[in-house]
């Protein structure tokens, strides 16, 4: 895979990779001697507080997409993939709002927790399987991105930059478990901002922009060159369904991702969760919008310049090569990769904690602790191997895999753990029937697997937004009608929810007491079952 | 006093929970109201650079009182709790469910 960025001293490349993992395997070590429990392990004691919190959230939410995939799409998108990516904050205060203080308040290390003490064993099997494969899905993309930096750094073939990138980065995130994985994506994330918030000040400088001074918000100057030479950078371009339909797939799915709820859950109290979603706004705001700024960079060197930027994933890198010096550009490349480490370290945790925790607890219920943190630790490291073996033949755009994987989560999960905290009618079976044949048909709607059945077209179909429109509220709108038949057949009575199963429900919310018709209403979960299906509907019409 | 927390908290999440889709899906506006579109800020047009103030600044506002109304309705359900002499599941119970 070649490039068109290479630092032309490669030490520097090296210099600037043996800190950034120093640092790294330093906190792991660190953090390691802290491990002693389970609660250690996956939710570092319950004891992060909230600027570290808020820290790792966005650091774990900021891939190393937003240094790579990204800015290629807005190059390819311009500003409705700007709209697309702003709408990613919401993802953890909602998380919060709509059941993270509450799992929080039952000390879940993971959503998986919940449902298997809200609906059994059956459902967590179903559930922790389609995370699983989507954590799995997600690391796999970034490890492809790790694997591209270290072959642009170092100029070395990609697949042996992948290996070397793989072993060095399930290294340490095995090393250190939760505490290592949070105190590393908070330090990850200062680096990556300063890598690419200050560089990109030196680079609007170099273009001529007044401001320089803060590039998150000061490049207005350069809109009236931009335009001249690019009118349509600005166009919305598409109509309402479009924007709509980034509700379904990309606020829903992320809503459920196993590893952004995990960050909830280890803060040091319910309080102070609510605390880290205020900083971790204010801190993925200030990454978020360099990218902006550095989309609208790349877009406006190709239009001022007339160069090309044949490989569009690398606009940042090759802008820093242009203007900045090398060493700056090493820096930057450190940047990408602390947003890659910070991402695969949540995905691994989590596919640690759905395997060790939800899945063996159910397998082998007799499983000591100590025994279970061990296969914890086995399942992290093999989470991390498969996810480099995957990344031998990579997808074309790096962030396509990550995008799609959400419209699929929001298929599956999101229903059920979001009905499941706030809806006592909510059935066993109907969430494994349902999540199943909805996920089964983003599945097959999308253009990756069957391409003569696709809803709608071009990177809409794509990237799962056309088919999450369709699978996501059918998801609900099948798992509401299915539970309220089923707990009506005597037949099924098995499936239906228990006494206890409902007591959950009162005490995650902080009720002291039981309330039978508390959170158990039939009207409303039916008009939002018939609010989903009409939107299901509008989804099936074609795409213009 | 149960009945008026109960819809406290309905209220809040539902309040909340669009407040927070508003903020972060705020082009939706400039779609839906074309005749909104036009107008410059800071350079910008408003259409491109209100979205992200939203999505950043606006989004923190909205967490920032969540955080407070949420965190007192907390202690609400506690006080009340410990007035019914019931004991309630918090973030120091020891346990899980």
């Amino acid at each position: 895979m070649g490039n068109e960025f290479a630092i032309t001293n490669v030490w520097i490349g090296v210099v600037v990779v043996v800190i950034l993992f120093a640092i790294c395997y330093l906190i792991g070590w660190y953090s390691s001697k802290m491990t002693t429990s389970e609660e250690d392990f996956y939710a570092a004691g319950f004891k992060i507080g909230p600027v570290t919190n808020g820290l790792g959230m966005a650091a774990t939410w900021a891939s190393l997409a937003t240094f790579l995939g990204v800015i290629a799409l807005i190059a390819k998108l311009q500003v409705p993939f700007v709209y697309l990516w702003i709408q990613w904050a919401i993802s953890i205060p909602l998380l919060t709002l709509l059941y993270g203080t509450s799992l929080r308040r039952m000390k879940a290390f993971t959503p998986g927790v919940f449902i298997k003490a809200r609906y059994g064993k059956g459902a967590t099997l179903t559930i922790a399987c389609w995370m699983i494969l989507i954590m799995i899905m997600y690391a796999l993309g970034q490890m492809i991105g790790l694997g591209q930096a270290f072959e642009m750094l170092f100029g070395i073939p990609y697949n042996i930059a992948l290996v070397i990138a793989g072993i060095a980065t399930v290294g340490y995130i095995t090393l250190g478990g939760m505490y290592g994985a949070s105190y590393n994506a908070a330090f990850q994330m200062v680096l990556m901002t300063i890598a690419m918030i200050v560089p990109m000040g030196a680079i609007m400088k170099s273009m001529g922009s007044s401001g320089w001074w803060f590039p998150p918000l000061a490049y207005g100057d350069m809109v009236p060159a931009m335009l001249k030479v690019l009118p349509t950078f600005f166009d919305m371009k598409y109509d309402i369904r479009w924007y709509f339909a980034l509700i379904p797939a990309f606020t829903l799915g992320p809503v459920a991702l196993p590893h952004l709820a995990m960050r909830v859950f280890t803060s040091s109290s319910v309080k102070n969760a609510r605390w880290a979603v205020v900083w971790f706004v204010l801190f993925l705001g200030l990454l978020f919008s360099g990218t902006y700024t550095s989309g609208f960079a790349g877009n406006y060197f190709v239009a001022t310049t007339g160069k090309t930027i044949a490989k569009a994933d690398q606009t940042l890198l090759i802008l820093n090569v242009f203007y900045n010096p090398v060493w700056v550009a090493a820096f930057v490349m450190g940047g990408a990769l602390a947003a890659g480490l910070s991402t695969v370290g949540g995905n691994l945790m989590a596919i640690s904690g759905l395997v060790g925790n939800d899945l063996l607890s159910i397998m082998a219920p007799s499983m000591d602790s100590k025994t279970r943190i061990k296969w914890g630790f086995v399942a992290l490291a093999m989470g991390g191997v498969i996810a480099v073996l995957l990344a031998f033949k990579p997808p074309k755009f790096l962030v396509t895999s990550i995008l799609w994987a959400f419209g699929l989560l929001a298929s599956t999960a999101t229903p059920g753990i979001l009905l499941g905290v706030w809806w006592k009618e909510a059935n066993k079976l109907a969430l494994i029937v349902s999540a199943n044949i909805c996920g089964l048909i983003f599945i097959i709607i999308s253009p990756h697997v069957f391409p003569g059945i696709v809803v709608g077209k071009g990177i809409s179909a794509a990237l799962g937004m056309s088919g999450g429109l369709v699978t996501v509220p059918l998801s609900f709108t099948l798992f509401i009608l299915l539970s309220l038949v089923f707990n009506r057949m005597p037949a099924l009575k098995a499936w239906a929810p228990t006494l206890e199963d409902k007591k959950v429900i009162d005490r995650i919310h902080g009720w002291g007491d039981y309330d039978e018709t508390r959170y158990n209403g039939v009207v409303w979960p039916s008009v939002i079952a018939v609010v989903c299906l009409f939107i299901t509907i509008w989804g099936l019409q074609p795409w213009s | 006093m149960k009945e008026k927390l109960y819809k406290k908290e309905i209220w809040i999440t539902i309040i909340f929970s669009f407040l927070l889709m508003l903020t972060g899906h705020f082009a939706s506006i400039f779609v839906l109201f074309p005749s909104l579109k036009g107008a410059m800020m800071w350079g910008f047009p408003i259409e491109y650079i209100v979205p992200i103030l939203m999505g950043w600044f606006g989004m923190m506002v909205v967490c920032f009182v969540m955080a407070i109304v949420c965190n007192q309705f907390d202690d609400d359900m506690e006080a009340y709790a410990k007035t019914q002499g019931q004991q309630v599941m918090t973030d120091k119970t020891k346990g899980s469910v």
